[in-house]
Formats: C-alpha cells, structure tokens, sequence
C-alpha cells in the first residue's frame, strides 16, 4: 500500500486512516493494533479488495486492486484468506460442513458429496468434526471464529488477513489458535509446507507479542509501522503507549 | 404536484437501477452459463421447487376459483344471450391473456418473493455477501441467478396450469349449471379462438413476469445498503414495485393483442 487512506465501510467518502505506506512480504507475520473503530478492520477489507478506498495504491499480488474488475478481482480474492471479527460472517442458515465446502465446491466445481472426504479431513485438522452437521448460526462465538478459519483456509491461499484472532475466547481457545498460527507461519505440512504471509488485527496485542514479527498500529485516523517486537514493546511513542495503557 | 414530481424522479431513478441490476444479472447468467454447475444447479433447482412446486396447489386452487367465478359465469351468460361464438375469444382474452400470467406472478411475489427479499436483506445486513466475495465467489452468480431462474421457470409453468385450471373448473361449473356442451367441444372452441401468436407472446409475456419478479426482489434485498430493521420497509417497497411493474408491462403488450 502506498500513500492509502482506508474509508469507514458504511460511508465511502469518510477517510479512517490516512497515509498508509505499508508493504507485506511473502512469510511474514504483522499483528496490526489499534484501538476498537481505528479502522483495523477497514484496512483489512480494502487490503482484500472488499472495500474501496480514497486515495493511493493498493498492490496485491503485483495487482492493482482498485483497477482489477470482475474475474480478475475474484482470482486475486481466491489467494487471499479473510476472516472476520465475531461470528466469522458464516451463512448461518448452513451447516458448518456446508460452510467449509462452499468455497470448494464453487471453485472446483464439486457436488457435496465429491467435497465430503477432503472436507471432513480438513475439519478433523481443526478440531471441528463434532460440529460438521450443525447450523453455523447456533455454535458459540469461538468456534464460528474457528469455523470461518477453516473456510478461509480450505482455498490454501497464500495471504491469511485476521480479523481480531484472540479475542473473547477462554484460555483453550487462545492456545489452540496460536499454536495453529505458528504452525502456519513455519509451514504447516497440510498447506505445503510453505510459510503463510499473516496479517493479525488486534486491538489487544500483547497475546500475539509471541507470533508477531512486525507490528504497526492505527491511531486516530494515522498509520504507524513500528518494527519489530522489541521496537514495539519498547516504544516510547505516546499513541502506543496510550493504547498499552488502557489495557492495564 | 411537488409531492408527484418527487415520487416519479425517484420511481425513475429506481427504474434505471433495477434496468442496471437486471442487465448484470442477466450478463452474468450468460457469461458464467456453465461455471460451477454443480453448486449453482442444485441452488437453482431448489428455487424452482420453491416457487414453483411448493405453490402449485394454491395456483390450481386459484385458477379453479378464477373458473368457477370468472369462467363459469360467462360461458352461462354467453349462452343465455346466444353469443356463443364470443366464448373462445373471451376466455382467451381474458383467461389466457390477461388474468393467468399476471395471477400466477403476483401468488409467485407473496408466497415467496417476500421471504427472498428478507433471506437477501438479512445475508447483505450480517456481512454474508462480503463473506461470499472475500472467498472469490461472485454474489450475483451464486444468490441472484438461482432465483433469476428459479422464478422464471417457475412463473412460465404456473401461469400454463392456472389457464388449465380455470378452463377446467369453469367448464364443469357451466356444465353442471345446464351448458350442453361436450368438453372436447369446449375445449376445441378456446383451441380455435387461439392464434399461434399467442404462444409466443404468452412464453415472453411470463418470462418477462419472472425476470422482473425476480430482479425486483433481488434488487431489494441486495443492492440497496441495508439494515436489519429498513427489511420490513423493503418488503413492502418490493411488493408495490412489482405489482406496478407488471402491470405497466401487461400494459405493454395490450397493442400487440390488438393487433392480432
């Protein structure tokens, strides 16, 4: 992203942050902090090209976001996994089996059934086989949380943006999740071993302090990349600190 | 005249979105015809057993009221002033024409239309249509074009079993109200007030019915911005749009049936 300013979702016309220059490379991991309504979840989206915005470039993948239409826009979504703050954004009337399949059966064109086996193997790997037959809109938060992660990833994308990955879950949760974070980042051998490029927004950072190799935060309509960990935890920028301090 | 003025800019603004919305769907519908047919056919499949098979009873019920009231009476009525050579024409002017395509529409938009448009409005309200997009899924091929075809279908084949039922009902009324007549005959008299242009023109008039349907419901629930509570408003907006639309298109294809 260069010179980026991120709109509020519901009004495109009203800037959130301003003056993103901001550059991902492939296998690393940047937790991005703010406080609730920075517009971390903003950023997200129009980094996944769900969401327009006013000014500068967005490149993913070499593609220019806001000029890619149509087919080339979906291709370019495919690389990329999203997975949204809550409830995770899952069709609630669907099955968490259903839920998982959908973006693999449309993509390579299968019925249910032909999805079954890879579908039900790709639950077992995150812990959701008990839940295959239930409604998505009836399960507890986190397990939605995990839920949408699994539809996020059963594309294999190369990208992985999360939306608040850590928060209101118990102590389970939390392990479980960054420990499947890790594994991700070293190469987990059910995506190919290769490293995933992770984006983690958060508007509690000090839980992900472990799996964070760069940090940046969003304050007051302004963008800051801080560096790594030990920049982050030993920053003496006012903003930051002021983030850090309403948590203790 | 300020309050008119303002009511038609704004139905004309509607219009041309709804035109806007329509043509991407219908593009969509041709340019992704074959992609992913193993998702979309069972979505479209669905939707036809919804608007079309779930209501096929209360069509065939309505179409036999529309006999009994409508039918029934005329032909008896025909017969006591020795018309009878105006009853294929009748019938098919007004039960072939006008009333089975337009009735079979609007059972269609309240039987099911009005819960398309809240399932749409509740999947665009809880971020569900991002989610589709996130995953590189095109919206409109996967929640509109099931529907598009869904209703379409739907419409074109009730409108011919609400014709069949009215013809029907209304003969076996009359019959049992003392008309002398065999029901080959009767049916041979509406064959032949038929002219081969009206298969034709019947097939594109409910085509046309389903597509609007469908596009208005769909529009509704989808690309104005919603929120939970604007749905009820949007149902109801829905269902006025269409009535008016169809009406204005059933309007359409009077000179063409002058015509003839």
């Amino acid at each position: 992203m260069s010179d980026v300013t991120v709109v509020h979702s519901r009004s495109p016309r009203l800037p959130l942050v301003a003056g993103i220059n901001w550059e991902v490379l492939a296998g690393e991991c940047w937790v991005v902090t703010g406080l609730q309504g920075s517009g971390k979840t903003a950023l997200l989206e129009t980094a996944a090209g769900l969401q327009p915005y006013l000014e500068g470039q967005v490149r993913v993948f070499g593609t220019h976001v806001q000029g890619a239409e149509g087919d080339e826009l979906l291709r370019m979504r495919r690389r990329i996994g999203l997975v949204f703050d809550g409830h995770g954004r899952l069709f609630g009337s669907e099955t968490v089996f259903e839920n998982v399949a959908l973006p693999l059966c449309y993509h390579g064109n299968k019925s249910l059934e032909e999805a079954f086996e890879e579908v039900t193997s790709f639950l077992k790997l995150m812990g959701l086989e008990e839940l295959a037959n239930q409604a998505a809109g009836r399960i507890a938060r986190p397990w939605a949380h995990r839920v949408a992660l699994a539809r996020a990833l059963i594309l294999r994308p190369e990208l992985l943006l999360v939306d608040n990955p850590l928060s209101a879950l118990d102590a389970t949760h939390v392990r479980w999740w960054r420990t499947f974070l890790v594994r991700l980042l070293e190469g987990h051998p059910a995506f190919g071993g290769k490293p995933m490029t992770l984006v983690l927004a958060t508007d509690e950072p000090r839980p992900l302090l472990g799996i964070g190799q760069k940090f940046a935060v969003t304050h007051e309509g302004k963008w800051r990349c801080l560096g790594g960990r030990a920049e982050f935890e030993h920053s003496d920028d006012p903003e930051l600190r002021e983030l850090l301090d309403e948590r203790d | 005249m300020g309050l008119a003025g303002h009511w038609a800019l704004d139905a004309l603004r509607s219009s041309r979105r709804i035109g806007a919305f329509t043509l991407i769907a219908l593009g969509t519908l041709v340019t992704k015809f074959g992609a992913s047919p193993r998702v979309i056919r069972p979505r479209a499949q669905e939707e036809i057993v919804r608007a079309g098979v779930n209501v096929l009873p209360i069509v065939c019920f309505l179409g036999m009221a529309l006999g009994v009231v409508i039918v029934g009476q005329t032909v008896l009525l025909l017969v006591q002033v020795g018309q009878t050579k105006l009853m294929g024409p009748l019938l098919v002017t007004v039960v072939v024409r006008e009333l089975a395509p337009l009735t079979a529409a609007m059972v269609v938009l309240a039987r099911v239309g009005t819960a398309a448009v809240t399932e749409l409005g509740t999947a665009r309200a809880v971020g569900e249509v991002e989610a589709l997009e996130a995953l590189g899924i095109d919206p409109i091929h996967y929640l509109v074009v099931p529907k598009l075809i869904g209703f379409t279908v739907s419409i074109v084949c009730l409108t011919v079993y609400m014709i069949l039922s009215a013809l029907v009902a209304g003969y076996v009324v009359a019959f049992f109200r003392g008309l002398s007549m065999e029901p080959l005959e009767f049916f041979q008299v509406v064959a032949d007030a038929l002219s081969w242009v009206d298969f034709p023109l019947l097939a594109l008039k409910t085509l046309v019915f389903g597509v609007l349907t469908s596009m208005i419901i769909c529009y509704h629930g989808l690309a104005d911005p919603l929120r939970l509570e604007d749905l009820g408003r949007a149902t109801t907006r829905t269902v006025a749009r269409t009535l008016i639309a169809s009406l204005l298109v059933d309007a359409l294809f009077l000179p063409v049936y002058l015509l003839l």
